[in-house]
């Protein structure tokens, strides 16, 4: 537990340990909690054959029934293929786009904040690309790239990239002067600056904006495949829902949910494996 | 009184200086909101001085000991180590911070070896001699320890064996133990007396504590309010009395008195300033 979660807490024991493993134990409970409830709402409000609808399936069908369509969805694939399919190639545009930005973009702003010419190049032109809504340039994807899994990749990294530049910038510009003062007072060389002490200073940053871009990501994988394609994850929900099969919508909704929350613990699991000293100056 | 006024930029020390401050001075920023914090100053340190800053906040000491570090440049004049003017960061010049200035990402020992891996020294060796230092600063047993796992005492001290493993020629010390209790504080000035006495180094030392320059100093500088001025330099023998408890002599009361009747002039007058600001 550290200082910040006993703002506005109080603990009553001062054993470390057992503080630590009580308060996670009951995160956790909390947690399942939340999730419960709300599991429960929808059971609820649904009826789920036991009573009346609160509302009706056509807006909102019953865990059940989203649970049945998954199972059909899951024998008998969606549109000539099946769901394992559509899971695996919205998988992998999400995932080429996303390490794209990542392998190229941390680099890339990593450079811009320890270099001043390559500030004065790079930085103007990136800041000016960033508040142009990049779902405008989806028409314009679609006639630079056509229709098939370039355009699709393109447009998740559009607004992602970006990001992932500005994280690694920002986090190179708030690395204390002391800690480069004192490296270079140690005899290391610019490159020993760079690699031994900008670059690990900057990790918690650059972790804190990976995980803030995969909801941009997995939005963006949404509009990538509104059109010019016939499958995908969220291409099943979109069709789906001209059909109003609302439980294919939330089949769909569901895994892409899945897919993201999934991510983000994995690059938390990382982080924190990593970079156990965040937050600990 | 174990303390008398020098010139410290008399004939023999300007001859046989060590490090040498020429008409240096600085002014951050331009037009009308040109701060000076330095007028020009000189300054003649001799090899194995131990000379202590003390002035009042503001006056400019981190501002004269960053120059002489190589962070930042002097607006006029110059300091020259060896004959050589300082322009930028050495490692034969250690720097100790105030605090806040380890790698958080590698251990203690890693730390202490940060040194003499970045001037090429292998990897083996470079371990070899960052435990000897750590053992030396009694640290031998925090080796794998990260610094957010060590109190603030133990982080300096780790501060020190990194500068010190560098066997530099000049020590540069902010305030180092400005963060401490007084029990952690007396201490570690122990610690440094000791290593100071064992390694003859050079060392500049920045500090709000009389009692502490006292202790420590071979040469005590007082500076004036901002622009800091070399208001009174002394010559200074209490750190070559071996007795840990020299600080309850009748001499160092009397020459702790005079710098305190010095430094209070200042600080009043750097209030006043700060209130005209
Ligand atoms: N980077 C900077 N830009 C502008 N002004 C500065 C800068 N650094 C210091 N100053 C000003 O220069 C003056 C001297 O600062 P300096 O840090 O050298 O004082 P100091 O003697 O170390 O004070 P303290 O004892 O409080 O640490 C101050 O008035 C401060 O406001
Ligand atoms: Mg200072």
């Amino acid at each position: 537990m550290s200082a910040r979660d006993e703002v506005l807490q109080e603990s009553e024991t001062y054993d470390a340990a057992t503080v630590e493993r009580r308060a996670s134990r009951r995160d956790r409970w909390l947690t399942s909690t939340t999730f419960l409830a709300l599991f429960a709402l929808w059971f609820a409000v649904t009826g789920s054959g036991l009573w009346q609808p609160l509302i009706r399936p056509i807006f909102l069908p019953s865990p059940g029934a989203v649970l049945q369509a998954f199972l059909s969805l899951a024998q008998h694939g969606y549109q000539g293929n099946s769901l394992w399919h559509h899971i695996g190639v919205s998988f992998y545009r999400f995932a080429v786009a996303f390490s794209a930005c990542v392998v190229i973009g941390v680099p890339l702003g990593l450079l811009i904040g320890a270099n001043r010419t390559v500030r004065a190049l790079l930085e103007p032109p990136i800041q000016a690309i960033r508040p142009i809504p990049k779902l405008a340039l989806l028409p314009l994807f679609l006639i630079w790239f056509g229709i098939g899994n370039t355009s699709k990749i393109i447009i998740i990294a559009a607004p992602v990239f970006p990001l992932m530049v500005i994280a690694a910038m920002q986090a190179v510009r708030s690395v204390s002067d002391k800690k480069i003062q004192a490296a270079q007072s140690l005899g290391a060389s610019r490159w020993t600056v760079f690699s031994r002490v900008i670059l690990p200073a900057c990790l918690p940053g650059i972790f804190t904006g990976i995980r803030m871009s995969i909801s941009i990501g997995v939005t963006m994988l949404v509009a990538a495949e509104l059109t010019a394609t016939s499958d995908g994850i969220a291409w099943m929900s979109l069709t789906a829902a001209e059909f109003l099969s609302t439980d294919v919508v939330l089949v769909g909704v569901v895994i892409m949910a899945v897919m993201g929350f999934g991510l983000d613990r994995a690059i938390r699991a990382l982080e924190l494996r990593i970079v156990h000293w965040s937050g600990r100056d | 009184m174990s303390i008398e006024p020098i010139d410290l930029n008399s004939p023999e020390r300007r001859r046989d200086a060590k490090l040498m401050i020429e008409g240096l001075s600085k002014t951050y920023g331009g037009g009308a909101d040109a701060v000076q914090a330095l007028p020009p100053i000189d300054l003649c340190i001799g090899l194995g001085d131990f000379l202590c800053v003390v002035g009042p906040s503001g006056c400019g000491k981190s501002t004269l000991l960053n120059i002489v570090a190589g962070f930042e440049p002097p607006t006029s004049g110059r300091a020259v180590l060896d004959g050589r003017v300082i322009t930028r960061p050495g490692a034969e010049r250690g720097v100790v911070f105030q605090q806040g200035a380890l790698f958080n990402w590698l251990t203690t020992l890693e730390n202490v070896a940060f040194g003499p891996r970045a001037r090429g020294i292998p990897a083996a060796e470079a371990r070899t001699s960052a435990q000897e230092m750590l053992e030396m600063v009694g640290l031998g047993s925090f080796a794998q320890k990260y610094p957010y796992q060590l109190s603030g005492g133990m982080q300096q001290r780790v501060g020190i064996a990194r500068a010190l493993v560098n066997n530099p020629e000049v020590l540069l010390m902010d305030e180092p133990f400005a963060a401490l209790d007084q029990q952690t504080r007396e201490l570690l000035q122990e610690e440094v007396r000791r290593i100071w006495q064992e390694t003859g180094k050079t060392v500049m030392w920045i500090t709000h504590s009389i009692e502490e320059a006292l202790f420590l100093a071979t040469h005590i500088i007082v500076m004036s309010a901002r622009p800091g001025r070399i208001k009174a330099a002394y010559r200074s023998h209490f750190s070559e009395n071996p007795d840990p408890l020299v600080g309850a002599t009748a001499e160092f009361t009397a020459a702790r008195r005079e710098i305190v009747g010095l430094l209070r002039e200042e600080s009043q007058k750097a209030r006043l300033q700060e209130e005209l600001a």
